[in-house]
């Protein structure tokens, strides 16, 4: 994937160890030499720069003549943006950016995008500044199910920046049939050939599920209980072959997967070359998630995020992300735009959930701190490491 | 029989021998196999077909040069601070036996016996504990000229054991001051064996992962990038730069071998003249 | 009278300079007294500065290896030794609370508990992992040095050279490779088939399910694969010393070669193994890369529970017990070892 690479100086002026610091960061970025070196000399950006750390394949890139949104945002508003991919992992990126947060400093990014609960968790800590709502006017087209949401009650520290559900990922060469269950990954022909997900919300949630435990209203560790029980007892039985995070795709294509909890447009990304993969809400519910843009504290270049939500929330430009991540948009009026580019991809209830795969969707209750903690510690455990 | 059968063992050894080197290249086979893969999607793991577009563009991932060129300048830093740290203590260490050598060489096997993942979590909790140093560069510095030292300070003490520490005397007493002893004296005569530790080094430095991982914050280094890729996909171009990186070993082995046999053969010539 | 005396000062300086620094590293005091120790520090190394530049020829002769040694040691005093006790500390230490970055020093010896309780698998494991692929790299080390130092000839350094290439190319490269070659559809499996020998190999415990990759094995052949040239090069160096005459004379002797190896070149290529042994076994023992890519949940060693602890679920007062505990037991392994087969010294 390219990246732009005319990063020029963010902050300025720079002592010498923040540069050779930044420098490092700047290695994420992709940023080239020349820019490096510019960067170095400085001649200011100011407040008009961005950097905006997200997961990766999660926009549309620049690439085989196409533009992507992070370059047309740049031509469009002149903010000399920054887009990295180093956001793996929630607890990952968690225990990088505790030990600078946690004292009080900067990190670099200036916009980040955790998934949800991971988001409710920093607005708690206050490690996330509010974001500049008041001027993005295209906040009135974010969609009416994300308006004040449990874990950002009064809306004033996220954004979404694309929902999704977890469900089967199976490739049909290797199961030899459809999936349709939750209850297909636990199925003793698949052992050893089944993966699961280090997103403890994700692989946890199809096992409540599929064990009728409703996960929009848990409040204890003792509810999930036998869910737990569950997977573990899977996991000692072999039936389990890795827990992991996005490489999943990598098993599921190559065939050391026969099944595994998977994320919808991770799947339909792979597309018409590979039939064989498929992904499906189960029949006991799937689960509903979003990852949401937050501002780390004490981002200087408010500025630069206010454009770029208002760039993001601009159906006709959400519609470009959506026909390639395929993910959920939580922008109204998306489906319209995409209805233009891709009328095939408006249709897909899996990009844009229809009545009865909506009923099957379901979003995790904010768990306590202390309830969090155990659920946490449960799955750790179970994963092995 | 007898003879047979001692043949048949040799022949035997050779060939496990044989195989052991095959064993050793298999996953390079694939490694350099893969980098001419013209991958479906985003992932380099099912062959697809031949291309060259990857040898053609191996920059072309930007960030991936990037995490290469981090690397380097992390590596060249380290190794150059901890040559001449290690080639001190060595320096040190060789003349004579001194008060307190005995723990001066436990300590600096220390690091050796200790797993990689001990280090590289202790110093992050030094590192966490205090607030002059944010982890970054410096801190993948400081790591790896931790571990460079006792390295650098045992190959150049192994290589300089025979040195005739005389000679330094001998220049001392046709006048020579101290420094110009070193630059003439001491300093060709233990060159080799610090340019062997430096050179080992680098090599351990610019591999270094597991140390690197939890010193580095958001400084994304050569294995990191891999790490951080196979998370993700790998791109082709990774294998394209491994490649490289092995082809030009590969090369300078066979002109050291080349050059070997050269002079080999004019000391046979020699010799066959002095019959 | 300090001249002559000026080794022990030399010395005496360098290591109340190296415990100044693992006070300071360390942490072991706070605000104030902290200015105290680097004022000691700096008084110490002036001290020393001046007996060299004032104290005479024989006074600057003492102190030279003293001097020489300096910055490396003390590199070492900040950087390793009081990493390793703050790593102790912590292992001791309570967090304020699930995610604050302060940590009490509270004796807590729970910490070492759970360490024991919930991850005494994986220290066996990684153990029993790292103890097997040791064995196996002699297995298959020994021979190919043997037929290079022996049988080499002249292409004795371009053999040589070809066991060192592979692993010019990354350790997460080589490892990744692995996976790609142990895969269930990939050629090693695919072969396996064909020749019908999968049911052989998983009545050997190789195969799983009729899989290679994600297996003990798999984890077992990756850590013997990459830390193979570890054990192979130091049993080379110890083979290419022997006298071939020293051979060729037990050949004449003895008559059967067999013998000949067992009473001459195997005592004499010992060292070669013993080094070999701990320069594979330590690092394997805390290796979590090989694995997180070749195993399954069922096969993680102690260093992906150590990873996992500090850098995903921020609980350093464990993650530095497991730390500790590993580094303790390897410790107390060599000194056996090396009491038990050491000759040499290490280097």
């Amino acid at each position: 994937m390219n990246k732009p690479t005319n990063s020029g100086a963010r902050r300025n002026p720079w002592t010498r160890r923040e540069f050779l610091l930044r420098s490092g960061a700047l290695g994420v970025a992709g940023a080239s030499l020349p820019a490096l070196l510019a960067a170095c000399g400085g001649g200011g950006g100011g407040a008009n720069a961005l950097l905006f750390d997200n997961w990766p394949l999660y926009i549309d890139p620049t690439e085989d003549g196409l533009v992507g949104s992070v370059d047309r945002f740049m031509e469009a508003s002149g903010v000399d943006m920054t887009y990295t991919e180093s956001y793996n992992d929630n607890d990952e990126y968690f225990a990088k950016i505790q030990p600078l947060l946690g004292a009080g400093k900067r990190i670099d990014p200036d916009l980040i995008a955790p998934t949800f609960w991971m988001a409710g968790r920093l607005i708690n800590l206050g490690w996330v500044d509010k974001l500049p709502l008041d001027k993005v006017a295209n906040t009135s087209n974010l969609e009416d199910n994300y308006v004040k949401p449990p874990w950002d009650p009064t809306g004033e520290y996220s954004m979404p920046w694309q929902a999704g559900t977890a469900g089967i990922a199976y490739n049909i060469d290797v199961t030899g049939r459809e999936l349709k269950s939750t209850a297909d990954l636990f199925d003793p022909a698949f052992k050893g050939k089944i993966g699961m997900l280090t997103e403890m919300r994700d692989t946890m949630g199809l096992i409540l599920m599929s064990q009728g435990v409703d996960i929009t209203s848990i409040s204890s560790f003792d509810q999930a209980a036998g869910a737990f029980e569950q997977l573990e007892k899977a996991k000692a039985d072999g039936q389990i072959r890795a827990f992991t995070g996005n490489d999943y795709i990598d098993d599921l294509v190559s065939g050391n997967y026969a099944a595994c909890v998977g994320w919808s447009g991770d799947v339909l990304q792979l597309g018409k070359d590979s039939p064989n993969i498929r992904f499906v809400v189960p029949e006991e519910g799937g689960t509903l998630w979003a990852d949401v843009m937050v501002m780390p504290k004490g981002t200087e270049n408010t500025d630069a995020v206010a454009k770029w939500l208002d760039f993001v929330y601009d159906p006709e430009q959400a519609a470009q992300i959506t026909s390639y991540v395929q993910y959920f948009s939580p922008v109204k009026g998306v489906r319209e735009e995409v209805a233009k580019i891709d009328p095939e991809l408006a249709e897909n209830p899996l990009v844009f959930p229809d009545a009865e795969t909506a009923s099957r969707l379901k979003s995790w209750a904010n768990l306590s701190e202390d309830v969090d903690a155990q659920f946490a510690d449960a799955f750790s455990s179970i994963t092995g490491a | 029989m007898n003879s047979l059968r001692s043949r048949i063992g040799r022949m035997g050894l050779n060939v496990f021998a044989g195989l052991g080197l095959v064993y050793l290249f298999m996953p390079i086979f694939f490694i350099v196999l893969f980098s001419f893969n013209k991958p479906k999607g985003n992932y380099n793991i099912v062959w697809q077909e031949f291309t060259l577009d990857n040898w053609l563009d191996p920059f072309s991932q930007s960030s991936l040069t990037a995490a290469l060129w981090v690397s380097l300048r992390i590596s060249a830093l380290a190794t150059v601070i901890s040559t001449i740290f290690g080639s001190l203590i060595a320096l040190a260490l060789s003349r004579r036996s001194f008060k307190g050598s005995s723990v001066i060489n436990l300590l600096l096997v220390l690091p050796l016996t200790t797993p990689e993942i001990v280090l590289g979590s202790s110093l992050a909790t030094l590192f966490l504990s205090q607030t002059f140093v944010d982890f970054g560069f410096i801190t993948v510095v400081i790591a790896h000229v931790m571990f460079q030292v006792s390295f650098v300070a045992l190959t150049v003490r192994a290589r300089i054991r025979g040195f005739d520490w005389t000679l330094e005397q001998a220049a001392a007493d046709l006048g020579a001051k101290p420094w110009r002893t070193f630059r003439y004296v001491t300093f060709p005569l233990i060159l080799p064996g610090v340019l062997a530790a430096a050179l080992l080094a680098f090599a351990l430095s610019i591999d270094d992962f597991i140390i690197t991982f939890f010193n580095a914050g958001s400084t994304v280094t050569f294995p990191l990038q891999i790490y951080g890729a196979a998370r993700v996909r790998i791109p082709p171009q990774i294998n394209v730069l491994a490649s490289m990186v092995l082809f030009f070993s590969i090369a300078l082995l066979v002109i050291g071998a080349v050059r070997g046999q050269r002079s080999e053969a004019v000391k046979a010539m020699k010799r066959s003249k002095n019959k | 009278m300090l001249a002559r005396r000026a080794d022990n000062l030399g010395l005496a300086a360098l290591a109340v300079a190296a415990v100044c620094l693992v006070a300071l590293g360390a942490g072991w005091f706070d605000g104030p007294l902290n200015a105290l120790v680097l004022l000691v520090l700096l008084v110490v190394l002036g001290g020393v500065g001046v007996l060299a530049a004032f104290g005479g020829p024989e006074a600057r002769r003492l102190l030279a290896p003293y001097g020489l040694m300096k910055p490396g040691l003390l590199w070492m005093a900040l950087f390793f030794l009081a990493p390793v006790w703050s790593l102790v500390r912590i292992s001791l230490s309570t967090k304020e609370s699930r995610f604050s970055v302060q940590y009490n020093f509270t004796w807590a010896w729970d910490n070492y508990s759970r360490a024991f309780s919930d991850f005494g698998g994986q220290f066996q494991r990684a153990f029993l992992y790292s103890l097997i692929a040791t064995l196996l790299t002699i297995v298959i080390g020994y021979p190919v040095a043997y037929v290079i130092a022996f049988r080499g000839g002249r292409f004795k350094n371009l053999l040589l050279g070809l066991v060192v290439i592979p692993f010019f190319t990354s350790y997460l490269i080589r490892t990744i490779a692995w996976s790609t070659i142990l895969a269930d559809q990939g050629p090693i499996v695919s072969l396996l088939n064909t020749f019908g020998l999968v049911n052989v190999f998983e009545w050997l415990h190789i195969m799983e399910n009729g899989k290679l990759l994600n297996t003990p094995a798999a984890v077992i052949g990756g850590l013997t694969y990459n830390f193979l040239p570890f054990m192979l090069l130091p049993i080379y160096v110890s083979l290419e010393k022997i006298d071939p005459n020293l051979v060729n004379a037990a050949n004449d002797l003895y008559s059967t070669p067999t013998a000949a190896f067992r009473k001459v070149v195997f005592p004499l290529s010992i060292p070669g193994v013993f080094a070999g042994t701990l320069l594979t076994f330590i690092p394997a023992a805390g290796d979590f890369v090989n694995a997180q890519f070749l195993g399954n949940p069922n096969t993680t060693m102690i260093g992906n529970s150590i990873q996992d602890q500090f850098l995903k679920q921020n609980n350093y007062p464990v993650a530095s017990a497991m730390s500790t505990v590993l580094m303790v037991s390897i410790t107390a392994l060599v000194l056996l070892y090396t009491r038990f087969f050491g000759t040499e010294e290490l280097a």
